[in-house]
């Protein structure tokens, strides 16, 4: 039962964090289209921002179906956990919620919403706006993941943890390389989805030629951001690890886990930097055909990586929730039967996952489509009469 | 301390139950309220109906279904040995909540996906169904929490609880729909209208909150835990309350003019 409860917290986890981090990486590579078309005024802009919002927009769906398992999954299967330290640990998931989530889900309502309606500016604004909350939520969310890593500012009041130190809380070794860290990987994700993207459109020679050059040097562009911020703040690490959680890196799936990763992570920021970015001058990438399936075929390898990391950092974690202080197997829910919890994780996994094949699917099509068939902000010709009121 | 956090948690759960029982009783009511458009000789095909009625709402959903996040990550900082409790208490309720939610966004998000009608009339029979399933598991939910958390949730007094929210939301959501589609001479009795249907949504939430605020209080999050959460939260609060504001005057009856009137719904 408690691998059940387990593997579905991996599951509904693993499946946030692959929308997530398109999410975070997507969301200010857009805002900095938009950024663009209300400085320069040139069109080429506000259709890569509409195009790529687009894609941004399908794939938010399911960070916030997932995550709303997320939030409620603590409370269900794990209240040994907000018995114990809730105290503590639910301090900034509160914070994260009201302050961060919040402000994203309502901004975002407002962009997606309010093409043509708000002013320019303010709609700018906007995405800016969804941007910076987007990360205020991962900075909040990972304060508290640190925590479960390495509970820094607590310490044991009779039966569960009180917070003592705040500031601890927020300069938790495990968290100050660790968010830099998802930051990069995150970037280096948008960046590789807008390349792949823009290689099929390159490759399949469609009309839109001049669209994606410009979106296939934005991706490669950030791809080298995040490759390098990534793997810098992911070696940075290490020396933390020996000290808070030593000898987390040596049992067997975080050891090959962390293999993978740093294949990957390395591999591709030397290939962007050496290969794929000197190929930008002159648009030369964008000729190349040879290269572009490969340039396809490897958009994938940032969701292994960031799965790899999450496998490194939460199995490393075992046997415990919270680090030294209390095991996963004490803070399962009193009085969960095995049919209850056989019943959620099909109902949770099983759901999900059907919509998550259904997203990506409608990413695909979405992608496939082309600049010409975007949804987002599009305004019909004008009706020759207004239609009147409903009348209930 | 204590009793603002308690405060706030509350105004966020009613808050719920007040702007995103309207989306819901929008959702329940969808054949019925697109079927009152087609009537009214409206012109376009059954499609064109539900897609104006969801259209109705698609702006708001986002900002109000993210009172419920804001209530359960509140409920957790600040009542933190509740949480556990009551969350596994009520472990096939939560489950039943949570599913049908998803699948209610998952309907608004998917259905004009695609230009197919098959593909739009079966994410608008998820949508209507899941928003009948969250109407009735709060019922059971509220009627559970209320006796302290029976070893049966699924019982008839959780039903006919569920019923009587399923009404609140249904009564709701059709007040906002007249609201929001009205025609500028309605607009003064519409807004009265839909501010009253906004109490009888909240109503059913309302009560129950008020006989437990004893025990609530009883089980407040640690003064270093709320100071925190404090620190934080209450001086963004004022943005917060900006931001929604900001989406009730961009979104009111009277501004669809122009291009805006001519952009197709993202639901």
């Amino acid at each position: 039962m408690l691998d059940l409860a387990r593997l579905q917290f991996a599951v509904t986890g693993s499946l946030h964090f692959l929308f997530v981090v398109l999410t975070l990486g997507l969301a200010p590579l857009v805002a900095i289209m938009q950024t663009r078309h209300a400085i320069t005024g040139k069109p080429v802009f506000e259709r890569m921002t509409r195009f790529w919002g687009q894609i941004y927009v399908i794939n938010y769906a399911l960070g916030v179906f997932t995550g709303l398992v997320m939030e409620f999954q603590f409370g269900l299967s794990w209240s040994g956990l907000t018995h114990y330290a809730g105290a503590v640990f639910g301090a900034p998931l509160a914070i994260e919620s009201l302050v961060a989530f919040f402000l994203e889900s309502t901004f975002l309502g407002l962009w997606i919403f309010g093409w043509n309606r708000l002013p320019k500016k303010l709609h700018l604004a906007c995405i800016w706006l969804v941007t910076l909350t987007a990360y205020a939520s991962a900075f909040w969310i990972l304060v508290a993941n640190s925590f479960l890593q390495h509970p820094a500012g607590s310490v044991q009041q009779g039966d569960h943890l009180v917070l003592t130190s705040f500031g601890a809380l927020l300069t938790n070794p495990s968290l100050i390389m660790a968010f830099p860290h998802i930051i990069g990987a995150s970037l280096f994700t948008g960046g590789f989805v807008i390349m792949g993207c823009s290689a099929y459109h390159l490759f399949r020679r469609t009309t839109e030629q001049e669209f994606f050059r410009r979106s296939l040097r934005t991706g490669v562009v950030w791809a080298l951001v995040g490759t390098t911020v990534a793997s810098g703040f992911g070696y940075a690490q290490y020396g933390i690890l020996d000290e808070i959680q030593p000898g987390k890196l040596n049992s067997g799936v975080p050891q090959i886990a962390l293999g993978i990763m740093i294949l990957i992570g390395q591999g591709i920021h030397f290939t962007v930097m050496l290969c794929l970015l000197p190929l930008l001058w002159r648009d030369r990438l964008a000729r190349l055909r040879w290269v572009q399936p490969i340039l396809m075929i490897i958009t994938p390898l940032p969701f292994v990586a960031a799965i790899m990391g999450w496998l490194v950092r939460e199995i490393g974690r075992q046997p415990w929730l919270v680090y030294g202080r209390l095991r996963v197997a004490d803070a399962m829910s009193p009085g969960l039967t095995k049919g209850m919890v056989t019943f959620s994780l099909i109902a949770f996994v099983g759901v999900l996952c059907l919509l998550a094949v259904t997203d990506y699917l409608l990413i695909a099509r979405a992608v496939r489509r082309g600049p010409a068939h975007v949804a987002l902000g599009a305004a019909e010709p004008a009706e020759p009469t207004p239609s009147p009121a409903l009348v209930l | 301390m204590e009793i603002i956090w308690l405060a706030v948690f509350a105004v966020l759960l009613i808050g719920y139950f007040a702007l995103e029982g309207f989306d819901i009783g929008v959702g329940m009511m969808l054949p019925l309220l697109s079927r009152a458009s087609e009537r009214a000789g409206e012109p376009g095909t059954r499609q064109r109906h539900r897609d104006r009625v969801v259209a109705a709402m698609a702006p708001f959903v986002l900002a109000n279904e993210v009172w419920l996040v804001a209530a359960a990550g509140t409920f957790f900082g600040v009542f933190p040995s509740l949480d556990g409790t009551v969350l596994s208490g009520l472990y096939p309720l939560v489950v039943t909540l949570l599913v049908s939610w998803i699948l209610r966004d998952a309907g608004l998000w998917f259905r004009r996906r695609l230009d197919d009608r098959g593909w739009q009339a079966f994410w608008d029979v998820v949508l209507c169904a899941a928003s009948w399933g969250i109407a009735l598991t709060w019922g059971a939910v509220l009627a559970s929490i209320v006796r302290g958390l029976p070893a049966q949730p699924f019982d008839v007094l959780g039903l006919l609880y569920g019923a009587v929210v399923a009404a609140a939301f249904a009564f709701h959501g059709h007040a906002f729909v007249a609201w929001r589609l009205s025609a500028q001479s309605e607009a003064g009795s519409n807004r009265r209208r839909l501010l009253l249907s906004a109490v009888v949504a909240a109503l059913p939430v309302a009560v129950p909150l008020v006989a437990l605020v004893p025990s609530l209080l009883d089980h407040t999050a640690p003064s270093a835990t709320l100071g925190v959460i404090s620190l934080i939260a209450l001086p963004v609060a004022p943005i917060l309350v900006g931001a929604q504001v900001w989406v009730w005057r961009t979104f009111g009856p009277s501004r669809s003019t122009g291009a805006a009137a001519r952009t197709p719904s993202f639901f």
